[in-house]
């Protein structure tokens, strides 16, 4: 813990730090281009020069380079540091071309704020600009290399620190290009992080280009809503409109960045076919009518019918505050406990690890630092893309990845795969002489800091508590083993944390008769449900659907009454991530129809109204907070939340973007998942993976992500397709427990032995990922069914 | 020529000497010798006791180089010879190696044993193509003689040497840019520390020496070390050199004289006077990177203390001459456009601070030049000088300064005339 | 080598170089160490190294072209755009043109009817400026296929060029 004295100001920091960190501590920002927290010095951009006056090295230093040292001696501020740094300034700005007006940049440039800061103004080179010709890189970054002054962050982010293998530089001297080998959209799922870590306008983001200057935007720090993890993100939006978003900083969690569906997929907000108005059997209401008209519904039924009629449907897209205002309601009412998701596997899978794995948590932080990441059933860039990039990290410090999984994983490192079935991953986790697992377990008693990755949805609650045992087994004094347990949805941990014992299943509720009237918040079990089919018929048993949504799912076009709320980044709430961390957003735009579709290109019609149009859509907890009669603010339902639920951290002393922490340990549930089910002779396993763009129903309603979404085929071990005489790239007929599908054939070695794979996405969304183990028959031809 | 020929001693015009001529004047009884009687420790202190310093322009002491060397630790380690030599005016390295690549070849073999490195790689610039055969020649003959291979004249030590082409780009001079060029990545220089005898090529301990450096090795074992240090002229100062003159001399030829020579004698003797008849102005003493020496210089030794002192560099002792007749902005300007053109495009001193240095050159030479173009070329250098990441841009400033030093004047006579007294 | 053939689709390579070749890059711990020989050996062959050669280096190295894409576009002597049957480098560096090296450009282009980066219509000559060629001795000089010529009168030129059309025509 050296002390050192920068510009006369004494400052003691951790070893190792740089003297750039050791100013920051004091609020003196250095100014600086390569350097980047989570890509590190590298020394080539000069900008960051200091005078050291007292040290092993005196003189002029690049700060980012010098590490603190005890009694050193720093100004930043003499005439040697500023003048150097100003012509570090000039040079930068050479060839920067002054098209400042027009650069999507601008406002939020880290060159125009450096370069006043380094205290280069005038121009003085009169020499000839460098000029380059532009790629086009496919439909989320644009390039415009002009404006390039060579910090090489773009490379060091896409390349070194993401993965990414179709982006470099080229040429050199003042002549280098940042670009791919050939002209085309960037292949990897983190392209969209170069538009941050671009400290000008060379990257910048297709999708929101020309929309709105930085000053304009409204920002605010919310949490990404398309998978388990809970990246941080800071969704901008303007005129109603939702125009981006970038990545948010939370160092336990993603890091600095975050991925292309997490920035790319927030179009949902915006979707066209967004219903804006409360609707009861197509005729428009008042929110209040709505929410009158559904209050004196539900209490008729229960009075009529008892406690069953009326059900009650939350999930893990809704927030922890609607979920659980849903429960109070239910109790105001007086029907029975709400459902908190309408796919029981995965609510399951999520209890187990709310409860049984809360003790041995490991966050991403912990992935990044881990020399040995084990993963049980988990495809990380299909169902958690940033853990990718956190095993990445993980690899380049010398840990060791290796992956049980059927599907054929891609990972941006190193990585030892072996193909495994489900029935192959959940038997081997308690064999005791099956080669592979007494393989991991001697390299897991000799980790220093070994992480278990469980994948919910393929294995299942029986299938963590099987990961369980293995962690608890390969923990000693010295060191826990942790597991990262990785689940359905954003808030999947926050349903289970609030949810009941009590196991019950949608289906055989709505089955059984007696429910009338079915309310459904924030879900739509047709896609979001295994047996969405069966759903549907049981529908029928429904005399009257309600639905509160954002997003246009189609339960919300048959719902009797719809009454619509608001998407995460228009409001406030807080989910809880696949380990247990607590978060908070804070909404960023208020709800209303973008001025791009009220005007139609034109400019919006000139009616004087004291509302926005479509602005009824209001947060779901608010419109409980109005069925249940309460006008308690967000504030007092968050600490109402907290007493009634001691896990929960007080929220007070959480932020949006800022504090996080992860709810308390609790005891284990002990749940019983029922027996797996035998597989049944010449059957396969039949495995449904998201899809890596348009699985979570966010980003399939996001109109911006579609260059990314794939085709529907099914995937199959080429030794398998070669015993059932079926040739890749044939349509095949996949005959499954809840029906028959028509799919192309595409032959991979890299899929387990015996299994038939899946996506669930945009173009095949008919079976969804986590369901009960199953199996399937694959044959030739087309079925009409 | 009384100087004693140690790297010239089979140098005849137009011809190689191979494996029978390199072994009739006494070649590899060194390697034979060492391996027989001394410990690699020995001859490490033989070369530190010698006073070698690096031949390739920094001058660093070989000994001490070596001595931070892990020789004793596990697992591969490199011996990289840096025959990148692509400073302009300085030819040595080409014309020793085409005149006897052998010196090299058992110049390696003794340092890599002395280092105890089992690989070793000759990094040779694309202009040498003919230099790199002789090498592959000479390695086949060395090999076929036993003195490459498993267990080396049975004394148990085990190499391999390579002979590894370039593309062209001065920056691979640089060691760290060149073991990542053998790599095949980016020949950008890396940060140091680590510096490549703990982290080298693939990461593994590597020291990286000169051509010129190496083939010193053997006369060192040979002659013994205080042999070495009394060939030279100067106090402190060891060996031979060769000398590479080029420019205005009226003889552009390679001479193996005494560290410590006067430039007198360079000038005059060797460089038989400045071409017809004119006088001389100035010369870059060891390359393009030193700053320039001028008439008032003569008596100056060159050797690396002496030319410190008048704030210069010995470099690599390649003396290009300039008469009487030479605009120093234009020759300056044309010594930066190399540099400026060179530059790896790593850091932005060099790779934009060099490109305004030249565009301030360019101006000043066409006539347009004010006196704030002069202020700015003293800024731009104050600003340069010492702050790149590597060395590259650093010498570049060695000419800028010596033109600040010694021809300002000449700047302002650009300036107040508007043109180039020099042009006609 | 059915294999061999298809990854080397327009002949960028002796059959027994690509062997070589593989076979080398299989022996090595670190194949990439040989981008250059294969990036020269392409380029010797061809001429100059076309998407195909870059594509074919990473084929054979186990990289992507891109990684080749870093390294061919450093260095000058490697080119990635076509050039004449006999790319003549000259060097504009200190020595030379102490030596009348601009006046040597000078004659080149004048002869030639191109300035530097042009390639004459016949196919045959590309002026491409050099720096430094070490052979600072024999100022001024200038570089074709590897060899050097210095140093060259003003008079030297048409001879040399002469000479050059005729072993192209033989």
């Amino acid at each position: 813990m050296p002390t050192l004295t920068i510009d006369n100001q004494q400052v003691t920091v951790t070893d190792g730090s740089t003297v750039l960190d050791a100013a920051e501590q004091l609020g003196i920002i250095i100014p600086h281009f390569c350097y980047h927290k989570a890509l590190g010095p590298v020394g080539s951009c000069r900008m960051c020069a200091v005078t050291v006056h007292e040290g092993t090295f005196k003189g002029l230093k690049m700060s980012c380079l010098v590490k603190a040292e005890e009694g050193m001696v720093v100004t930043t501020d003499d005439q040697q540091s500023v003048e150097f740094r100003a012509r570090v300034g000039e040079w930068l700005m050479l060839n920067h071309p002054h098209d400042c007006p027009v650069c999507d940049e601008g406002g939020e440039c880290q060159l125009q704020e450096m370069t006043i800061a380094s205290g280069h103004g005038i121009r003085r080179y009169g020499g000839k600009k460098r000029t380059h010709n532009n790629q086009q890189l496919g439909s989320f970054v644009a390039q415009e290399m002009n404006r390039c002054i060579q910090c090489y962050r773009c490379v060091r982010t896409y390349k070194d620190y993401c993965g990414g293998s179709d982006f470099g530089v080229m040429g050199s001297r003042n002549r280098v290009f940042f670009g791919r080998y050939k002209e085309g959209p960037l292949e990897s799922d983190f392209s969209g992080n170069i538009i941050d870590a671009c400290p000008t306008g060379v990257f910048t983001d297709k999708t929101y280009r020309f929309k709105s200057r930085y000053w304009d935007l409204q920002e605010a720090p919310s949490v990404c809503p398309h998978c388990s993890l809970g990246c941080a993100t800071i969704p901008g939006g303007r005129y109603g409109e939702l125009q981006r978003v970038r990545s948010g900083v939370n160092e336990k969690v993603n890091g600095f960045f975050i991925c292309d569906r997490g920035r790319f997929g927030s179009s949902y907000v915006n979707h066209p076919d967004r219903r804006r108005q409360v609707r009861s059997d197509g005729q428009p209401l008042t929110v209040g009518d709505g929410l009158s008209k559904l209050d004196a519904q539900a209490r008729e039924l229960i009075e009529e019918h008892g406690p069953e009629a009326v059900l009650l449907l939350g999930s893990n897209r809704a927030s922890l505050e609607t979920n659980w205002l849903l429960q109070r309601w239910a109790a105001e009412l007086g029907c029975r406990a709400p459902l908190l998701s309408a796919h029981l596997q995965r609510h399951q899978a999520a209890q187990v690890a709310a409860f049984d794995l809360s003790d041995r948590l490991a966050s991403l932080e912990k992935v990044r630092q881990s020399d040995l990441v084990v993963l049980f059933g988990v495809d990380p860039l299909a169902e958690a893309p940033m853990l990718a990039v956190a095993l990445r990290q993980a690899a380049r410090n010398g840990a060791l990845i290796m992956v049980y999984d059927p599907r054929p994983i891609e990972l941006p490192c190193e990585v030892d795969h072996q193909p495994t079935s489900p029935a192959q991953l959940l038997a081997m986790l308690v064999s005791d002489c099956e080669p592979e697992i007494v393989r991991i377990r001697e390299m897991l008693s000799e980790a220093e800091m070994p992480v278990l990755v469980a994948g919910g949805d393929l294995l299942g609650a029986e299938g963590l508590l099987r990961v369980k045992q293995l962690a608890v087994e390969q923990s000693n004094e010295k060191r826990p083993c942790l597991i990262h347990p990785i689940l359905g949805g954003p808030n999947s941990f926050g349903s289970a944390v609030l949810s009941l014992p009590e196991q019950d299943d949608l289906l055989t509720r709505l089955e059984s008769g007696r429910t009338k009237m079915l309310i459904c918040v924030e879900t739509d079990p047709l896609l979001e449900a295994p047996e969405g089919e069966r759903f549907g018929t049981a529908l029928s048993h429904v005399d009257n659907l309600v639905v509160f949504d954002y997003l246009p799912t189609p339960l919300s076009v048959h719902a009797n009454l719809f009454i619509p709320s608001t998407a995460p980044a228009e409001s406030a709430g807080s989910f809880i991530n696949n380990e247990g961390r607590q978060q908070l957003f804070a909404p960023v735009t208020n709800p209303r129809l973008p001025i791009a579709e009220t005007g139609a290109g034109n400019h919006p019609p000139r009616e004087f109204l004291s509302t926005a149009p479509g602005s009824d859509p209001q947060p779901a907890w608010q419109l409980l907070q109005q069925l249940l009669g309460d006008m308690g603010d967000l504030e007092t339902v968050r600490q109402q939340m907290a007493t009634a639920v001691p896990r929960l951290v007080d929220f007070t002393n959480l932020q949006p973007g800022g504090v996080c922490c992860r709810v308390t340990d609790a005891d284990e549930r002990s749940l019983y998942a029922g027996d797996l089910p035998e597989q049944p002779e010449g059957s396969l396993q039949l495995v449904v993976t998201p899809a890596r763009y348009g699985s979570d129903l966010p980003s399939r309603f996001s109109a911006k992500l579609t260059p990314r979404f794939a085709p529907a085929v099914l995937q199959m071990n080429p030794k398998d397709a070669a015993a059932l005489k079926l040739a890749a790239g044939s349509k095949v007929s996949l005959d499954t427990e809840v029906g028959s599908f028509n799919l192309i054939l595409n032959c991979n070695k890299d899929v387990a032995a015996g299994c038939a794979l899946v996506e669930n996405g945009a173009a095949f969304p008919h079976l969804v990922p986590g369901g009960l183990p199953s199996f399937c028959q694959v044959s030739a031809g087309v079925r009409d069914d | 020529m009384s100087t004693p020929q140690l790297l010239f001693k089979n140098r005849r015009p137009g011809e190689t000497v191979f494996i029978d001529g390199y072994k009739a004047t006494g070649g590899y009884q060194g390697l034979e010798m060492a391996l027989k009687d001394s410990s690699p420790e020995e001859i490490r202190e033989q070369v530190k006791e010698s006073g070698l310093r690096g031949r390739g322009g920094a001058g660093f002491p070989t000994g001490f180089k070596w001595n931070f060397f892990p020789s004793g630790a596990p697992g591969p380690k490199y011996l990289v010879c840096n025959c990148d030599e692509m400073e302009p005016g300085t030819y040595k390295d080409g014309v020793l190696l085409a005149a006897d690549p052998h010196q090299l070849v058992e110049g390696m073999i003794l340092s890599a044993f002395a280092l105890q490195t089992d690989v070793g790689y000759i990094f040779i610039r694309y202009a040498y193509e003919q230099q790199a055969d002789y090498l592959r020649k000479a390695i086949a003959e060395a090999k076929a003689a036993g003195y490459i291979g498993k267990n080396i004249l049975g004394s148990g030590f085990d190499f391999e040497l390579h002979v590894h082409g370039s593309a062209g780009r001065y920056i691979l001079g640089e060691e760290t840019a060149l073991l990542n060029g053998l790599e095949g990545i980016r020949p950008n220089p890396r940060l140091k520390p680590p510096f490549p005898a703990t982290r080298g090529l693939f990461g593994r301990p590597t020291t990286v020496n000169n051509v010129e450096t190496i083939a010193n090795i053997p006369h060192i074992i040979t002659g013994g070390a205080l042999w070495f240090r009394d060939l030279a002229l100067t106090p402190g100062s060891s060996g031979t050199k060769l000398y590479g003159l080029s420019g205005h001399f009226n003889v552009t030829e390679c001479f193996e004289l005494p560290v410590g020579i006067p430039l007198r004698e360079i000038v005059e003797n060797y460089g038989g006077g400045i071409r017809g008849g004119r006088k001389f102005k100035a010369c870059l003493p060891g390359g393009a990177s030193t700053p320039y020496l001028t008439a008032e210089h003569m008596d100056v030794a060159l050797d690396f203390d002496s030319l410190e002192k008048v704030d210069s560099r010995y470099g690599t002792a390649g003396v290009t001459a300039f008469d009487d007749q030479t605009c120093m902005v234009a020759a300056t300007f044309n010594l930066i456009n190399f540099f400026a053109r060179e530059s790896c495009g790593w850091c932005s001193p060099c790779r934009d601070g060099l490109v305004m240095v030249r565009w301030l050159l360019e101006t000043i030479d066409n006539g347009q030049g004010t006196p704030e173009h002069l202020e700015m070329l003293k800024d731009q250098l104050k600003n340069i000088a010492g702050n790149s990441f590597c060395a590259l841009a650093e010498g570049a400033m060695g000419p800028l300064a010596g033109l600040l030093n010694h021809f300002e004047q000449e700047i302002v006579d650009h300036i107040e005339t508007g043109k180039c007294p020099f042009r006609k | 080598m059915a294999q061999e053939e298809k990854i080397d689709q327009i002949g960028l390579l002796e059959e027994e170089e690509l062997a070589a070749f593989i076979d080398h890059a299989c022996e090595l711990e670190h194949p990439r160490e040989m981008v250059i020989d294969v990036l020269r050996a392409i380029q010797k062959n061809h001429g100059w190294v076309p998407d195909e050669g870059v594509e074919l280096t990473a084929t054979i190295l186990g990289i992507t072209p891109i990684e080749v894409e870093e390294v061919a576009t450093f260095y000058d002597k490697i080119f990635r755009r076509q050039v004449g049957r006999f790319p003549i480098h000259i060097c504009d560096s200190i020595c030379c043109w102490s030596n009348g090296g601009e006046e040597l450009a000078e004659q080149f282009q004048k002869t030639l009817g191109i300035t530097f980066g042009e390639t004459t219509k016949d196919g045959l000559f590309t002026l491409l400026p050099s720096c430094c060629l070490g052979v600072c001795g024999q100022a001024p000089a200038v570089m074709i296929h590897q060899k050097l010529y210095g140093p060259l009168q003003l008079d030297d030129v048409d001879e040399l060029i002469n000479r050059l059309r005729r072993e192209a025509s033989a």
